[in-house]
């Protein structure tokens, strides 16, 4: 019943933030500065055909009236037509889907797979802290567009093996989930050092080395579960920022994803697109704090649900 | 000693040798093109394949894939892979037969066209007469700015299943020019009339190429058109064209191999591409050119007084614009496109015959020596540097130009949003295309109503416009043409400044391309139904 409350008190607050955001969204694309008709129709375009457009997808009536029916359409599943490919917007991003999100996959596992060993080793390492310092220095310093560009050249240049640019298969992702992780790399590093090194502290650490156990049994047993929590947590957050970061690492790597497509629209007022895609990463951004909240009562269940449906 | 002594003829008579054999082709890296081309196609490669070439933007407008409603050169370039003109443009802005065999000119405001009997759309149907006539008729009734620039048609008729009509109600020297481009391609008519293809949506026509698939900012299938009219042609099987928005993103794929050819909008680009094995990097003139927008519509604008807008085109050097900005690539200009015949000289302009302290005399005089405007330009290079040196050269006259960057479509809603627009001053660029009377239309607000804006009308200018585009070629057309230059350049409400170039890399390990010396339209792909694959 507790739990039947939580989830209940969080999908009545996911679906509020939904709100705002759609709110939001639909306000801010219709202030951005440069209007729908100079921009898709261009500066030779006549009045007629601008008032056509607008009476063609509804931008002549107030943005109240425009955004009802845009939420309306929204929670029947259609995220409406695009303006300048006139097909659903819903189709486009279903079709770009399987880009970002295996762009977005493999950079997480990256992370988690490279990140949280690091981190652990540097903890328990202190002669391999300086290491683990530098690279984390590394990883939040260069941005990706620096670095995606530096690979895009190296690679295309001298036939280093793998493609650089375009999408033809997962192969195509290689370098872009490489570098699109090399930030989150270095910040799950060191949150995981940290949070190891907090844990490391703990008597029932001292307490497992008294009494003889390995120290591969006592990170796997005593100290990586306790440590996890900020880590996932992070992990969570890290996604939500990947899905961000794709965008960059789509326009340098030329990639067919949503981030590449939501930018474009940006850029023509495309505003059926911009609203679809920012709405979707509102959702998926909510989801995974959801999946978050779940996961970390897992993992401790000291972290349990109140009797007034709050974590405790 | 005696060595030395001969070494010197042997020299002069290479260097002689070289000059003359220049006139007629020229060198480029790996490919050697005749007069009139920068790179002409290697017949003796044999035809097949399927080419790859990246482009940095796809159509994107609102009204979709009809031709007739395309109102930019990127647009022309991927559609002129499936539509085609009565008439096209050769090297050196000579109008040439394409879906018309020839036509007359019996009189100044009539032109006969008699059709080629071997053409078929793509989907195998013979084209007509009717569609000819169908498609002009469709064009003049529509909203397309290219109405305009076709001029003053007062009929289109079919004479018999191989002629057609089209009378002017006055002489009009661009109309053949003007057909000449995408927007006066020929539809297939009777698919549109019964509504079998919507050419919103897709492309249909007699052109090389037809569509095979298209992914809107992705990619473009085409595969050749087997019922192409002329022998031989497309070379190729297909082209699939990537559409790849960052230029570093371009330049990996040329030189990876992914890409045989892509169009560059970095003049840099060459310098970037210098040690990639296998990549041959073109410069193409063309007639496109950028110009100054000086506000003088808003209210309290700063620009009001001519002698200030005298003052700064005087201030602008366009040589160094095009030097500094354009790699040298650029040429200055009058409002009549440099490189188009009967172009004014822009050195002979009064703006380019005066000097700083006269526009320093100007400004004193108008009251405006310390004046400072916002100068509103786009991201997209090379309009930044463009805008630098702009700052900088008005900065020698005691003018603050303060620049302000933003995305294209920020900058559309300011410049061409609002009557009156709301920007001190902005930059841009035109199609120049294949006239050189076309572009001058732009200078009349009464016809370009983009511009009302930001400038008022000239009734003087707007008269010589008319009179430039009716004139036939020839001496007296030049002298009218100048003419708009002068006045356009003493207007100085809208400044034209130097000519755009285009860059076309393509890897000589896996094409050979056509490329002419000038292009009016914009259209790097001009001549791909002859581009060869080499690993075909």
């Amino acid at each position: 019943m507790r739990l039947a409350l939580w989830w209940l008190g969080r999908a009545v607050s996911a679906a509020a933030t939904l709100l705002g955001v759609s709110i939001l969204i639909f306000a801010a694309v219709r202030m951005m500065p440069g209007g729908f008709a100079e921009t898709i129709l261009g500066p030779f375009a006549t009045a007629d055909q601008k008032a056509e457009l607008a009476d063609r997808y509804g931008l002549d009536q107030s943005v109240f009236v425009q955004y009802g029916h845009w939420l309306a359409a929204v929670a029947r599943g259609d995220f409406g037509v695009s303006m300048i490919s006139r097909e659903p917007v819903v189709s486009e991003l279903w079709a770009r889907l399987p880009v970002t999100g295996q762009l977005t996959l493999f950079s997480v596992l990256i992370a988690t797979l490279v990140g949280v060993p690091l981190g652990v080793l540097t903890a328990v390492r202190a002669r391999r802290a300086a290491v683990g310092r530098l690279l984390s220095g590394l990883g939040v310093s260069v941005p990706e567009f620096v670095l995606g560009s530096l690979v895009v050249f190296l690679f295309s240049r001298y036939a280093l093996g793998l493609p650089a640019g375009g999408y033809d298969n997962v192969r195509s992702l290689v370098l872009p989930s490489l570098v699109l992780s090399f930030f989150a790399i270095s910040i799950t590093a060191r949150t995981t050092r940290d949070a190891v090194m907090g844990v490391l502290v703990e008597p029932y650490v001292t307490a497992a080395v008294a009494r003889g156990e390995s120290p591969w049994f006592i990170i796997r047993h005593h100290v990586l579960r306790n440590a996890a929590i900020p880590v996932v947590t992070l992990l969570a957050t890290i996604t939500a920022y990947l899905l961000g970061g794709a965008l960059i690492v789509e326009y340098v790597f030329n990639l067919p994803g949503i981030g590449s497509y939501v930018v474009q629209a940006v850029g023509r007022r495309d505003y059926a697109v911009v609203q679809a895609g920012v709405l979707l990463a509102a959702t998926v951004f909510i989801v995974l704090n959801l999946l978050v909240d779940l996961v970390v009562g897992l993992i401790d269940p000291r972290l349990g649900v109140t009797s007034k449906g709050r974590r405790a | 000693m005696r060595h030395r002594l001969l070494a010197v003829p042997l020299a002069a008579a290479v260097l002689v040798t070289s000059a003359c054999s220049a006139q007629e082709t020229s060198t480029t890296g790996g490919s050697t093109a005749k007069a009139g081309y920068v790179a002409t196609v290697d017949d003796s490669l044999p035809a097949g394949g399927t080419l790859d070439v990246e482009l940095p933007i796809d159509i994107g407008a609102a009204t979709g894939l009809d031709p007739q409603l395309a109102d930019v050169a990127s647009s022309w370039q991927l559609m002129s892979l499936v539509y085609e003109t009565l008439v096209t443009v050769g090297p050196d802005f000579a109008v040439q037969p394409a879906l018309a065999a020839s036509w007359e000119n019996p009189s100044p405001t009539k032109y006969v066209f008699r059709l080629r009997d071997d053409v078929f759309f793509s989907n195998g149907r013979a084209m007509t007469a009717d569609d000819v006539v169908g498609s002009l008729q469709r064009l003049l009734a529509s909203q397309s700015v290219w109405r305009g620039q076709l001029g003053p048609v007062k009929s289109v008729t079919k004479v018999d299943d191989k002629t057609v009509d089209v009378e002017l109600t006055t002489a009009y020297t661009p109309f053949l020019a003007a057909l000449a481009n995408v927007p006066a391609a020929v539809l297939p008519m009777k698919e549109i009339n019964e509504k079998s293809v919507d050419v919103t949506k897709t492309m249909l026509g007699t052109g090389p190429f037809k569509v095979d698939s298209h992914r809107q900012d992705v990619s473009w299938a085409f595969g050749k058109n087997d019922k192409y009219w002329s022998d031989g042609e497309p070379r190729l099987d297909g082209v699939n064209v990537t559409i790849a928005t960052e230029e570093a993103a371009r330049v990996a794929s040329l030189q990876s191999g992914k890409a045989s050819v892509a169009t560059l909008g970095n003049v840099d680009s060459k310098s970037m591409l210098a040690g990639a094995s296998g990549v041959e990097v073109l410069s193409q003139a063309t007639t496109d050119f950028y110009y100054l927008m000086l506000n003088t519509q808003v209210s309290g604008s700063k620009f009001a007084d001519p002698r200030v807008r005298k003052a700064i085109n005087i201030a602008l050097d366009r040589e160094q614009i095009s030097s500094v900005a354009l790699g040298g690539q650029g040429k200055p200009t009058g409002v009549t496109p440099t490189g188009l015949p009967g172009a004014c000289d822009p050195a002979g302009l009064p703006s380019a015959t005066a000097g700083a302290e006269e526009a320093k005399k100007l400004l004193a005089e108008a009251g405006a020596t310390n004046l400072t405007f916002t100068l509103s330009i786009f991201s997209t290079a090379p309009a930044p540097a463009v805008a630098q040196v702009i700052q900088q050269n008005l900065e020698q006259v005691g003018i603050t130009v303060k620049i302000e960057q933003m995305d294209e479509a920020s900058w559309a809603g300011k410049v061409y949003g609002a009557v009156p627009a709301t920007f001190d001053a902005a930059l841009s660029w035109f199609a120049g295309y294949a006239d050189a009377g076309m572009v001058t239309k732009w200078w009349n607000p009464d016809v370009a109503v983009f511009n009302k804006g930001f400038m008022k009308s000239d009734p003087a200018l707007s008269s010589a416009i008319d009179k430039a585009v009716v004139l036939p070629a020839g001496d007296a057309r030049t002298a009218a043409l100048a003419e708009v230059c002068t006045k356009v350049d003493e207007d100085a409400q809208m400044l034209p400044l130097v000519t755009r170039p285009s860059t076309v890399a393509y890897r000589t390990d896996a094409a050979s391309v056509g490329l002419y010396a000038t292009e009016g339209y914009g259209n790097a792909l001009r001549l791909i139904a002859d581009f060869r694959k080499k690993s075909a």
